[in-house]
């Protein structure tokens, strides 16, 4: 694949999302003067409550101690013990994230309705959408932080072994400094894109449904590959259901420079950033229409 | 906006709940034709599942009515400018539990926009209007249940709201905490806001409001001052001692007696003539009066009344 | 009511049009990604991924194949350490199927089987078995990363060291030397594969070839130049033809692979039974050991075999 294509993409990218933004502006601009401080104030309490919660921090020194243990193989050669970290390290932010995503998308909404804490805030003058986006944006900086903290603890191990097996004369370390942030990054984005999907099933469903839809959802964005292959082999109404399914799953995919990371191949930055901007494209529609189905939601 | 102008309206106001095992429906309020006047203190009672939430989840804009309107200062309930003048008091104080009185406070306040200092003040105002200076720093989880209806009066009081909606502010209250909250009451009626308040405890009931509303299955089967509602006291009890069997008897026949039972003689819609003939009828047969007392009949009477010729 | 239901409807179709139009972009992100798995690889052999630790499959199946190899990985390394060096090799199966750029396991596959297992075993058949299972693997592992320098570098070394297929092994080094990063030294293993068969017709231009390769490294242009020098001056020279083969065939003994026969060679006949040199002529191999017949009678055909 001609490495300038991905360039191509992401300029195109950024020219239609400027666009939108541009052509829609005498929509959201009146508005966003009243909503943005009130989407941040739900923010900041959305993340106030996440910090009470122990839970957060349990999650955080769970993946600390992983990523030290992994320190533990020192009687691997440098060049395999970067590796393992990097490969290891990158999956338990990843996996951690996701799981962190789900219960945090799932239970945000679904749990002020069920508490009925959201009467309080809905009968002051706060839009449905203003709500809904301060969720979200709460549940963003939440695992921002987390996967910062990660993220940083794992620079920090790698960075420690290098200066420790840097007069070793064998393979180097290499501990790709560069690529294991930019992973990261894409992995953060790719945990915002399925949050914001969880947070759209959590405006029609309750708590469990929710969790429950959010496995589902992981499940199948990992086996996408292998739900193409079976609408290949099948016919008719099934074959449109899998291919429907296919193509609306967020692929996450193209978000995932984990294994390039690993192996230090070398990867496109200008495709990692086109997925964000294409996943930013879909985040708004996903939002827009939680939005939509909280609007009509009976609490 | 004078005393007589209707601060909250609502014409034929019907909601039904439809769902997979009921698709004819259950009505929750059944065209509820509703007026709350400026600066009165009005009251919802009823019991259990007579739609009086359902009804003010319609009006803060939770839920969604089937049929008919609702207005607050005669704007729409949609209209998101109401929301700048009301405050809400839910049942059981629903708020976020791991945070403190002032933080709690603090982000309602925000909600409204209010920069920071104006948002201190009315943290000190609101939480010595209520009682809680002391408890400020206290998570809401580890209040006590006074304590919590308490700083959710205060989440509501935030805005210095026009209409106030409570729904059963001194549910789960002990005496004190009952009586505590109905002085709070009295004090916001005094300062002149608009309150709509949904109760079962019909002693308070008396004690705060201006107009009852009786609901029973989704609709209003009375409305009034507590005077209207009570009517006229028909009934003179007559409480006395010493009067025999065969005496008693002889009083039972009467016209106006409705019951002689121990002692205590029950006369009902008697003219003083009729009265004073009953209390010689007593006298002569060798009785001692105790106390004559003409008692008025109290909002449970009004209630179980017209519950009961509704259910008929 | 009706109106808001069916503004509501409205808004959602048009939000799930806008989705319809967004979602095929994702198709075309995906591919401007290089493909990292073979889809044809599914149909490959079971390996220990069946078998293998139940944390590794349901790595695998998340998508975490990287980490599903790193975990067998380490499961391999504890089989070394264990001393069972036979149930290394499906798990390092398992390990390339998983993640087919993790070199070191491709390496470690080639090594393990061309040199212990092949150096294990005690029958011929066996030792050439394990010797095809390694270079086998390294082929694959060429095909799986054909941008990396290091597998070619390593099948090239595998044919060179091992198996003494010294022309294919240089194929492969000069491949590996173009690739982007590859060392120095590569690109010297190309010619040294023709040296050790004494092969001047492509020795000379391969030289050359290294030579006009990094430039900038002072050390290899001076080991080139010495190269090049010295067999400009002793291409000619009988004893050092015999020192090189003496070197080969010494080397082929050890290995089990069969002699190279110098067929071209102008000063040595090379015996077909110990693999040492002989002057050109001789009837009976100089060696003591040997004393093999090299002709079949006087004046008769050498039975060496003629240049191929």
């Amino acid at each position: 694949m001609n490495p300038g294509y991905a360039r191509v993409l992401f300029v195109l990218g950024l020219i239609i999302v400027a666009a939108i933004i541009a052509v829609t502006r005498k929509a959201w601009a009146p508005g966003a003067f009243h909503a943005l401080p009130s989407i941040w104030r739900i923010a900041k309490i959305t993340v106030a409550e996440a910090r009470r919660r122990r839970v957060l921090h349990a999650v955080v020194v769970l993946v600390v101690l992983i990523l030290f243990s992994m320190t533990f193989f020192s009687y691997l050669s440098p060049q395999e013990q970067a590796r393992m970290l990097i490969s290891g390290g990158l999956a338990a932010i990843t996996v951690f994230g996701i799981l962190l995503a789900i219960f945090v998308g799932a239970f945000l909404i679904p749990q002020d309705v069920e508490n009925r804490t959201v009467y309080a805030i809905l009968a002051k003058p706060v839009r449905r959408f203003e709500y809904v986006l301060g969720k979200y944006v709460g549940a963003l900086i939440i695992l921002g932080a987390v996967v910062a903290v990660m993220t940083a603890v794992l620079v920090g191990v790698l960075a420690i072994q290098d200066r420790l097996v840097a007069d070793l004369p064998e393979s180097p370390f290499n501990p790709n400094l560069g690529g294991v942030i930019f992973a990261a990054v894409m992995s953060y984005c790719s945990l915002a894109v399925l949050t914001a999907l969880i947070m759209l099933i959590s405006t029609v469903a309750s708590t469990t449904m929710t969790v429950v839809s959010a496995f589902i959802i992981w499940a199948v964005g990992s086996l996408q590959s292998q739900i193409y292959d079976l609408a290949e082999s099948a016919t008719g109404a099934t074959k449109l259901v899998l291919l429907v399914i296919y193509h609306v799953m967020p692929k996450l995919e193209n978000f995932d420079f984990r294994h390039q990371v690993s192996n230090f191949i070398s990867y496109s930055v200008y495709s990692g950033w086109t997925a964000v901007l294409h996943g930013i494209g879909y985040t708004l529609v996903v939002l827009i229409l939680a939005s939509i189905f909280f609007n009509d939601r009976q609490v | 906006m004078s005393s007589q102008e209707a601060v909250l309206q609502t014409e034929g106001l019907t909601k039904i709940y439809r769902s997979l095992f009921t698709p004819a429906g259950v009505k929750a309020v059944d065209g509820l034709n509703l007026s709350v006047r400026a600066g009165e203190t009005y009251s919802v009672v009823g019991p259990n599942g007579s739609g009086k939430t359902t009804t003010l989840k319609i009006l803060l804009g939770l839920i969604f009515p089937t049929s008919g309107s609702a207005s607050i200062f005669g704007r729409s309930i949609a209209d998101l400018a109401v929301r700048e003048r009301i405050g809400f008091l839910p049942e059981d104080a629903y708020l976020y539990d791991c945070f403190s009185g002032e933080e709690l406070i603090d982000f309602y306040a925000g909600l409204f926009g209010y920069p920071r200092k104006r948002r201190r003040q009315l943290v000190d105002e609101l939480l010595s209007l209520v009682g809680m200076q002391a408890n400020r720093r206290v998570p809401f989880r580890e209040c006590s249940k006074g304590m919590r209806q308490r700083l959710a009066l205060a989440q509501a009081l935030v805005n210095d709201p026009e209409l106030l909606i409570l729904d059963e502010p001194t549910s789960g209250l002990d005496p004190a905490g009952r009586h505590q909250m109905t002085r709070l009451i009295l004090e916001l009626k005094r300062r002149g806001k608009t309150i709509l308040l949904c109760s079962h405890f019909l002693a308070e009931v008396e004690e705060v409001c201006d107009r009852v509303g009786i609901m029973y299955r989704g609709r209003l089967v009375a409305e009034g001052t507590l005077s209207d509602l009570a009517g006229e006291a028909t009934e003179i009890v007559i409480t006395t001692a010493g009067i025999g069997e065969a005496a008693a008897e002889q009083l039972a026949q009467q016209a106006v007696v409705q019951d002689v039972k121990d002692g205590v003689v029950r006369i009902e819609n008697a003219d003083e003539s009729q009265l004073w003939a009953v209390l010689e009828s007593i006298h002569r047969a060798g009785g001692q009066i105790l106390e004559v007392t003409r008692p008025r009949p109290t909002l449970q009477d009004v209630f179980v009344r017209a519950i009961g010729e509704e259910a008929q | 009511m009706q109106t808001r239901r069916s503004r509501k409807w409205l808004s959602v179709g048009l939000m799930v049009g806008v989705l319809m139009l967004i979602v095929p972009l994702q198709e075309a992100i995906h591919r401007t990604r290089p493909s990292l798995f073979d889809p044809d690889r599914r149909d490959r052999r079971v390996s220990a991924i069946s078998v293998g630790p139940t944390p590794a499959v349901i790595a695998a199946l998340g998508g975490f194949r990287t980490v599903a190899a790193d975990l067998l990985w380490l499961k391999a390394e504890n089989v070394w350490h264990g001393g069972s060096w036979w149930a290394m090799l499906p798990l390092l199966d398992a390990v390339t199927q998983l993640d087919p750029h993790f070199l070191l396991a491709w390496k470690v596959y080639g090594w393990h089987a061309a040199y212990n297992l092949n150096a294990e075993s005690e029958t011929l058949v066996d030792k050439r078995f394990w010797l095809r299972r390694g270079i086998e693997n390294l082929e694959r592992a060429v095909e799986a990363n054909p941008d990396t320098w290091e597998m070619y570098f390593e099948l090239g070394w595998t044919l060179f060291d091992r198996a003494h297929e010294n022309w294919r092994a240089a194929h492969y080094f000069k491949l590996a030397s173009e690739l982007p990063d590859a060392p120095h030294y590569v690109s010297r293993m190309y010619y040294r594969s023709y040296e050790h068969v004494m092969d001047f017709e492509n020795l000379f231009p391969a030289m050359e070839w290294a030579l006009s390769r990094h430039k900038d490294v002072a050390m290899h242009q001076k080991l080139v130049r010495r190269d090049i020098e010295w067999w400009t001056n002793h291409w000619d020279d009988p004893q050092e033809h015999r020192r090189q083969i003496v070197l080969e065939n010494t080397a082929r003994k050890q290995r089990s692979v069969p002699y190279h026969m110098y067929p071209d060679d102008p000063y040595w006949d090379v015996c077909p039974v110990c693999g040492l040199p002989s002057p050109k002529g001789s009837e009976v191999c100089e060696n003591p050991l040997c004393g093999h017949r090299l002709r079949a009678e006087a004046g008769g055909e050498s039975l060496q075999p003629s240049a191929g």
